[in-house]
């Protein structure tokens, strides 16, 4: 899946930014990469994407806690 | 899924750039701008006026343009756009026969496609500056401008 952004820019000159297909925190790099042009951040909504990246390696180390004597 | 942010832009520029966002802005609501000795009939009779001043925005001092305004109507309502002594954009409404509400909610209306053209200028320099790439761009039936972007 290619890693995007939408950009959406309101009649108002409100802009909402979603990461599509950027995994970790590299996804709140990008978005927050936006925030930093526009203005100030009034919200944020962190979705299963955000956290895929950091779920791998915990079970990574879990895996390899186990295995050791 | 997504990581969503929500921003409230933020007006930081010097007046040639708030020129550029007035003048690309104002015509997608009819507006078009005047020179403003020619409309003088305006005033015929004194119009109805109100002052918006627009927080989250500051015009950069500059060696020219700080004393300037901008001027624009439609159908007998005049909109000037200027810098006021804090250095925040300000926009005075004006019009016989219509309501400071009415002209409030034009002014309100001019704000925000003012506010959207600035923002929209912003990022899609900053985007090319950083060598992005944008796949596509669209504007909705509301007015909301779309962009996609790849290469992150």
């Amino acid at each position: 899946m290619a890693e995007e952004l939408e950009i959406e820019i309101s009649p108002t000159g409100q802009v909402t930014v979603r990461t599509i297909g950027i995994k970790g925190a590299k996804c709140l790099d990008a978005a927050e990469f936006i925030a930093r042009i526009v203005g100030h951040e009034q919200s944020r909504e962190l979705t299963s994407e955000y956290y895929e990246a950091e779920l791998q390696v915990q079970q990574h180390l879990n895996i390899r806690n186990r295995q050791s004597p | 899924m997504s990581t969503v942010l929500v921003i409230t832009p933020l007006i930081i520029a010097n007046w040639s750039v708030i020129s550029a966002a007035v003048l690309g802005a104002v015509g997608t609501l009819g507006f078009t701008a005047v020179a403003e000795a020619l409309h003088d009939d305006l005033h015929e009779t004194r119009p109805t006026r109100t002052e918006i001043d627009i927080e989250d925005s500051e015009i950069l001092e500059a060696a020219a343009g700080t004393d300037q305004q901008i001027v624009v109507e439609r159908d007998g309502v005049r909109a000037v756009f200027s810098r006021d002594a804090r250095g925040a954009l300000r926009l005075c409404m004006e019009g016989k026969g219509h309501s400071k509400s009415q002209l409030q909610q034009i002014g309100e209306e001019l704000i925000g496609r003012v506010t959207q053209q600035y923002v929209y200028h912003r990022v899609v320099t900053e985007l090319q500056e950083k060598n992005k790439v944008i796949v596509s761009e669209e504007v909705s039936a509301d007015r909301t401008v779309k962009i996609r972007v790849r290469n992150w």
